[in-house]
């Protein structure tokens, strides 16, 4: 990690801005939510990354982000199961904060 | 920049019946200022010839149109806000 | 139920055909089939090479090409519309079929809804 430095968040613990993410702002966020990141989130990460660099969204609901995940990277890995596993909580929710994106639109 | 009577300042898109009534009240020597869906009028090529039409940047740019924003002159913030300030009349439709 | 949610709204100006989208996207979300029908000023959420960010907002043309990963089954486009707004096809974003905005076509659906 080059820097220790937080960037700024909402009151829900989401980046204000997503350029300022980092692998060491995602693990930090992670920590929060006693999460140990491991391949298979980085995984999804950087699937949510990508996705938003190419749709300037995150996924707006829980269900929408599975639909996407599935899409992207099969059925295996694209359904809500596994990514409870990977983000308790809300996945959605969970996986764009650690992932430095808004906060889903539909997610209560 | 210009000498401009009338500025009419259309923010409203070709669909909606206050961009008719604009283009109906223009007089010759008036100028035309395109902001927000009023850049849209540059798509549809129903420009008004007798006039001058200035087009805001950053509302061309957001909606795919600076290839065909040469029909107008293409202004930024301060710009727009010299041109208000120059004529003698402004409008906002 | 199919359902045609309709945007005859400009893009940017105001929030409706952004919520219309939403609408959309929910729909799909519970695998109710629903399509986007652009029509009027609406068809100028299709063109290619928006850049909103000096506008500060995000740009609509990224947004819609989400639809089909969501599971929206079709973007469509009124011809005459397009046409007036000087919108060839090659100038309208991928996957965009062009239809007529007619009563055959809105009897496809078993219901319609307007933006806004």
């Amino acid at each position: 990690m080059v820097s220790n430095v937080m960037p700024e968040r909402n009151n829900e613990g989401f980046l204000e801005d997503a350029q300022e993410w980092t692998e060491g702002v995602a693990a930090a966020i992670a920590a929060e939510d006693e999460v140990d990141l491991s391949e298979k989130h980085w995984e999804i990460i950087r699937f949510l990354r990508s996705f938003y660099k190419e749709h300037e969204m995150s996924p707006p609901s829980n269900r929408l982000f599975v639909k996407a995940v599935k899409e992207a990277l099969g059925e295996e890995k694209g359904n809500s199961i596994y990514l409870m596993q990977l983000f308790p909580g809300t996945p959605a929710k969970t996986a764009c904060r650690i992932a430095g994106l808004p906060r889903p639109t539909n997610c209560l | 920049m210009t000498d401009i009577q009338t500025l009419h300042i259309l923010n409203k898109s070709p669909e909606h019946p206050r961009a008719n009534r604009c283009m109906e009240m223009m007089a010759a020597g008036d100028g035309l200022l395109l902001t927000g869906s009023g850049v849209l009028l540059l798509a549809t090529g129903q420009l008004p010839d007798a006039s001058k039409v200035f087009a805001l940047a950053p509302d061309v740019d957001a909606r795919g149109l600076g290839h065909i924003a040469g029909n107008a002159i293409s202004v930024d913030f301060t710009e727009m806000v010299t041109l208000t300030l120059e004529a003698q009349k402004v409008i906002s439709w | 139920m199919s359902t045609l949610i309709m945007i005859d709204q400009p893009p940017y100006g105001a929030w409706t055909g952004r919520e219309a989208l939403d609408m959309a996207f929910s729909l799909a979300a519970f695998d109710q089939p629903a399509s986007l029908l652009f029509t009027g000023a609406g068809v100028n959420w299709l063109r290619q090479s928006q850049d909103a960010g000096g506008i500060g907002q995000k740009t609509v043309e990224k947004n819609l090409s989400a639809a089909p990963i969501f599971g929206i089954e079709a973007i469509l486009a009124d011809r005459a519309s397009c046409k007036s707004y000087g919108l060839e096809e090659s100038s309208l974003i991928d996957g965009v079929t062009l239809v007529n905005n007619d009563a055959a076509l809105l009897s496809e659906y078993d219901h319609t809804a307007f933006a806004g």
